[in-house]
């Protein structure tokens, strides 16, 4: 019996965990497929009836523009400071992990200090470069920046992932004669794949999340979000449609869960062998 | 940096048979340098370019009188006199930050650590659990989140109800001044995932011959968590707190989404950084936002470096010697 | 992924590597990327306008209806336009204008008219007018100087809107308040509320009902409040109309109503940011104060008892004014002035493209084609256009000039301190004082 309890207990208390943390979005889902009248006003869970034309009034999209270009919009914008994020953080991180160079500890340390830069320094000033450069209100200013390192949290992560890579391979490597380029992107970068993974799916998370910023920099509807879309969406529908704007908002962490359930084998994987020790 | 010594040696041992040692010698020094510049380009020029030029830009405008529209106006220390001695609002959002950074980053490391122990007990079938915990987290401080919040904390709401039906008759939450903020609060806490994920890593990389040798020797649970989880896991633990408080003292998106961007009721959502925005952006004093900006950015280095300074007392090393 | 740029490591150089990750870019990113800038350019020989606004998915589709109008009309001019909410408009316009990247014909709010024009970010219009390619001759004058600044046209308003009351008329009727005129006080006001909060009726909640929303935290409430007994919000550019008093006299008067439960809840009040949100949205309330465009939106979400009443008066004064919805300006560093007055006229002064806007931004300022759609209007958008020539009869004092750039600020402050009175955090001359200090810096700087 003691036994039996054992296996028993822990996968109850993360069930009934489990049930109170996901009851927000069961909510979420729930309200989303409610007719109109219900969403303020009821306080029952359930819809009295399923309300899909939500769904198809969501699918409709915002001044315009379909939610399948807003998702695209956003896909590309995600899957650039993907790519972004992990060259140029792996780059800079194999510099970092196994080069020699002058002032490197300063720069290091410097990086490491851009971990704590709250945003809101550099938010004006950055925002009057892409505008010189005549790049507001174009994608550039969210996917550039990506593929200049300037997220230190990735530079940082890769470093500590390489550090804790063995250098046998590498050094033997460079023995024959195999360059620095050639080492980083046929020896090291195979073997820091969990750290790149891991960049890859909090890149693609955050940036899909980031509202912030898209706000600031894009203008034009058809250049829009899906989080911007939705929005618009609440302040727009001047009787404000919350069915539809639930719908939109599932539509919209959908391709979140889904890229998330694809790749989180790799998460904890490239957490726990990335040498978090510092 | 024991890279020095490493990449020194199998150098000089290859080219042992090489006929001209010096001049190789004297490539390779070169060979070091530049391919390390290369490498680090993209981050140099966004260092410069996107980092260092803009910070300095904004710490010249936090000595001016900045409206957007008219060139910025020199001011001196205004600013900051303005802010730390005439401004009431100012150190009323500092003292609502360091009230949220007190309660939510305890909690919510304390969740993710709790949730995380839970998982790792679960052995098989954790996969599951793994992906549904870190769900909400996914969703981030989104618009749609913000309003499914503000409904289950409203009058009326889930939450309301729940504490009514055990006794506790508190109302809505939203309408409060004095529950508003833990509502932000808990959707930050909700949130655990990713240092729930990292604490898992942690978790799993204790030799579990630790656990077998303590439960010889007749540690109990709780023993074996105070002697061999929470010294093997504190540079983990350290390492989450940094991450968390950095970010904490940074919060903007829950509050501003939960209270429509206006720090409401009464100024009770108003964290440092919604402040600054609303100085910057709604009134387009810039000079005076900026000058917000260094201040916290001066507070976060100094508490992190408090935290660092600290963690020598309690966070435990296992190879302290180095890899 | 990309190699890595093996073929340009023998000379390194910056420059090289942006480059290498920009190609890298590009092979990820298609043409989608092409930089196109907020500014106005030529495209082949053409000329591209960029036009930008706020508002709801219906203004959004007539806007557009009505600029590919012009567009046919004028070949080689195209209209890039951009739309936005409210709040997010305004930051984005002010982080554009930051950059010198405002868009060639820009919607402005009336607060932002001064600042804009005073920080050069608009153009005066005065010659574009003058040489009528924007034709003002329909326009009432009193609305046109809504759109001045130090004496010079720098905006253009694009629709005529006044605040008001919507109420429910069956709640009415069921205390016995006769509908409210354009006369009824204050005092009324205070009695009608008590009389409803005393019906002892519910919300859906099981809450009681009261009269109306809390216009306390309300600066436009406040102003009619004002202007009824004579006074004004600015007496010019940088100070300000009122005093401590009238502030302290405003907010005992709200928040003893409130106490005594005969309106909305402050924790109903702080939470209203809409129609369904507002107290009687939410069937928490008979009323709440208003403006006219948004109207049509109270009666499709709770039905046709909802009618249409004017603020409240000091003895028969009204302090109701017709106002600019929303103007119209010229970004300064615009490259084509001449096309985008041209689309400005053709928005305000075009009868097709009168028909195609409708009252989407309330009344039309052109008094031709204001007239002309107020023949198809019907049911709660006539009801509107009815009560603002019942209003013009009654007799309404000019509008002011356009408020000091630093009223968005006083305006979430006035918000706030009412508040903290709401909240006992402040007593109401506490909060008045703190909101007049405030004021004073934000006017000041």
């Amino acid at each position: 019996m003691n036994i039996a309890t054992k296996r028993w207990l822990p996968h109850t208390v993360a069930a009934v965990c489990l049930l109170v943390l996901l009851y927000p979005l069961a909510w979420l889902l729930a309200t989303s497929l409610k007719p109109a009248d219900e969403v303020v006003t009821s306080l029952d869970l359930l819809p009295s009836h399923l309300e899909w034309s939500n769904y198809t009034t969501a699918l409709d999209g915002v001044s315009g523009v379909t939610v399948t270009r807003l998702l695209g919009n956003t896909l590309l914008i995600a899957g650039g400071a993907v790519v972004g994020n992990v060259l140029s953080c792996s780059l800079a991180a194999y510099a970092f992990a196994r080069l020699r160079f002058r002032m490197s500890k300063v720069m290091f340390a410097f990086m490491v200090a851009t971990l704590m830069l709250p945003h809101h320094v550099v938010l004006i000033p950055q925002y009057i470069i892409f505008n010189r450069l005549g790049l507001v209100d174009s994608f550039w200013p969210l996917i550039l920046p990506k593929f200049l390192a300037t997220e230190a949290f990735f530079v940082f992560l890769i470093v500590q992932f390489m550090r804790g890579l063995p250098r046998e391979l590498e050094e033997s490597a460079r023995i024959d004669g195999c360059g620095p380029f050639r080492a980083y992107w046929s020896i090291t970068l195979p073997l820091a794949r969990p750290a790149l993974i891991t960049t890859a799916i909090f890149t693609f998370i955050w940036t899909w999340n980031d509202f912030f910023t898209q706000m600031i920099y894009l203008f034009a509807p058809e250049k829009f979000t899906i989080t911007l879309a939705l929005r618009s969406f609440v302040d727009q529908s001047s009787t404000s449609a919350y069915g539809p704007m639930f719908a939109m908002s599932v539509i919209s962490v959908l391709p979140i869960v889904l890229f998330f359930l694809v790749f989180q084998r790799y998460l904890v994987q490239g957490m726990a062998t990335s040498g978090l020790k510092g | 940096m024991s890279t020095v010594s490493t990449t020194r040696a199998p150098a000089g041992v290859g080219r042992t048979t090489d006929p001209r040692p010096r001049k190789s010698e004297r490539r390779q020094v070169r060979e070091r340098q530049w391919p390390a510049y290369v490498f680090l380009s993209p981050w140099m020029i966004g260092a410069v370019v996107l980092t260092l030029a803009p910070m300095a830009v904004s710490l010249y405008l936090s000595f001016t009188d900045y409206n957007l529209f008219d060139p910025p106006h020199w001011v001196g220390l205004r600013n900051y006199q303005e802010m730390l001695f005439e401004d009431p609002r100012y150190w009323r959002s500092v003292g609502t930050t360091m009230l949220y950074v007190v309660v939510a980053v305890p909690l919510k490391l304390g969740l993710a650590l709790g949730v995380a122990m839970l998982l790792k007990s679960l052995g098989r079938g954790q996969g599951f659990y793994r992906s549904a915990f870190y769900g909400p987290s996914l969703l981030g401080a989104s618009m749609s989140i913000a309003l499914v919040w503000k409904a289950l904390f409203n009058d009326g709401g889930t939450v309301p109800d729940v504490l009514d039906a055990v006794g506790i008759h508190a109302g809505g939450w939203v309408g409060n001044p004095d529950l508003a903020v833990y509502g932000v609060v808990l959707l930050t806490a909700w949130q655990f995932g990713a240092p729930m994920v990292i604490f898992l890593a942690g978790l799993q990389q204790i030799s579990p011959d630790l656990y077998e040798a303590a439960a010889l020797d007749g540690a109990g649970r709780w023993r074996q968590f105070v002697s061999i989880t929470v010294p093997m896991l504190s540079p983990v633990v350290f390492f989450n707190l940094v991450l968390e408080v950095i970010n904490s003292f940074q919060v903007f998106t829950p509050a501003f989404a939960i209270s429509g961007g206006d720090g409401g009721p009464a100024d009770s959502t108003m964290f440092y950084t919604l402040y600054l925005y609303e100085r910057g952006f709604t009134a387009s004093h810039m000079g005076y936002a900026a000058a917000m900006a260094w201040l916290l950015l001066i507070a976060i280095g100094a508490i992190t470096l408090i935290l660092f300074r600290t963690s020598r007392s309690w966070v435990f090393y296992a190879d302290e010697e180095g890899r | 992924m990309p190699e890595p740029p093996n073929g340009r490591l023998h000379h390194p150089s910056r420059r090289a590597v942006l480059a290498a990750a920009a190609v890298g870019l590009s092979t990820v990113l298609t043409s989608t990327l092409s930089g196109c800038s907020a500014a106005s350019g030529s495209t082949s020989g053409g000329v591209t306008l960029t036009f930008s606004w706020w508002g709801n998915d219906d203004r959004a589709a007539r806007t557009e209806k009505a600029v590919r109008l012009f567009e046919k009309e004028h070949p080689g001019v195209t209209v890039r336009t951009s739309n936005g909410e409210f709040t997010s408009y305004l930051q984005k316009l002010s982080t554009q204008a930051a950059g010198g990247g405002i868009p060639d014909v820009v919607q402005l709010d009336y607060r932002q008219v001064s600042q804009y024009a005073g920080g050069e970010a608009i153009m005066p219009l005065d010659d574009l007018v003058k040489a009528r390619t924007i034709r003002t001759s329909e326009m009432d004058k009193g609305l046109l100087r809504t759109g001045t600044y130090q004496g010079g046209q720098y905006a253009l308003p694009m629709g005529r809107g006044i605040t008001g009351y919507a109420y429910d008329s069956a709640v009415y009727k069921k205390a016995g308040i006769p509908a409210p005129p354009p006369s009824w006080t204050w005092q009324d006001w205070g009695a009608a509320n008590k009389k409803i909060a005393a019906l002892g009726l519910k919300s859906p909640d099981g809450r009681p009902f009261t009269g109306s929303n809390d216009g306390g935290g309300n600066e436009d409430v406040f102003e009619t409040w004002l202007r009824g007994r004579g006074g004004k919000l600015y007496a010019g550019q940088s100070e300000l109309g009122f005093t401590e008093d009238d502030l302290t006299a405003f907010w005992s008067f709200c928040d003893s109503l409130r106490k005594d439960g005969a309106i909305a809840e402050a924790r109903d009040t702080v939470q209203a940011k809409s129609t369904e949100t507002s107290p009687i949205g939410r069937r928490l309330a008979a009323a709440d104060f208003t403006w006219d465009a948004p109207f049509p939106g109270y009666t499709g979400l709770l039905g046709e008892d909802i009618h249409f009443a004017p603020v409240p008066t000091t003895g028969g004064h009204q302090g109701s004014y017709f106002k600019p919805s929303m103007l119209l300006g010229i970004g300064a560093n615009s490259e084509h002035p001449e096309e985008a007055a041209q689309l400005i006229d053709f928005l305000l002064n075009d009868q097709r493209a009168g028909d195609i806007l409708g009252f989407s931004r309330s009344t039309p300022p052109n008094r031709k084609i204001a007239a002309r759609v107020a023949k198809t209007l019907q049911g709660p958008e006539r009801e509107i256009y009815d009560y603002a020539q019942t209003m013009e009869k009654y007799g309404l004092d000019d509008p002011p000039t356009a408020p000091p750039p630093g009223d968005l600020a006083i305006q979430t402050a006035f918000k706030r301190g009412y508040q903290r009175v709401m909240y006992g955090m402040a007593t109401p001359r506490q909060a008045a004082r703190e909101l007049i200090d405030e004021a004073n810096r934000e006017l000041r700087s």
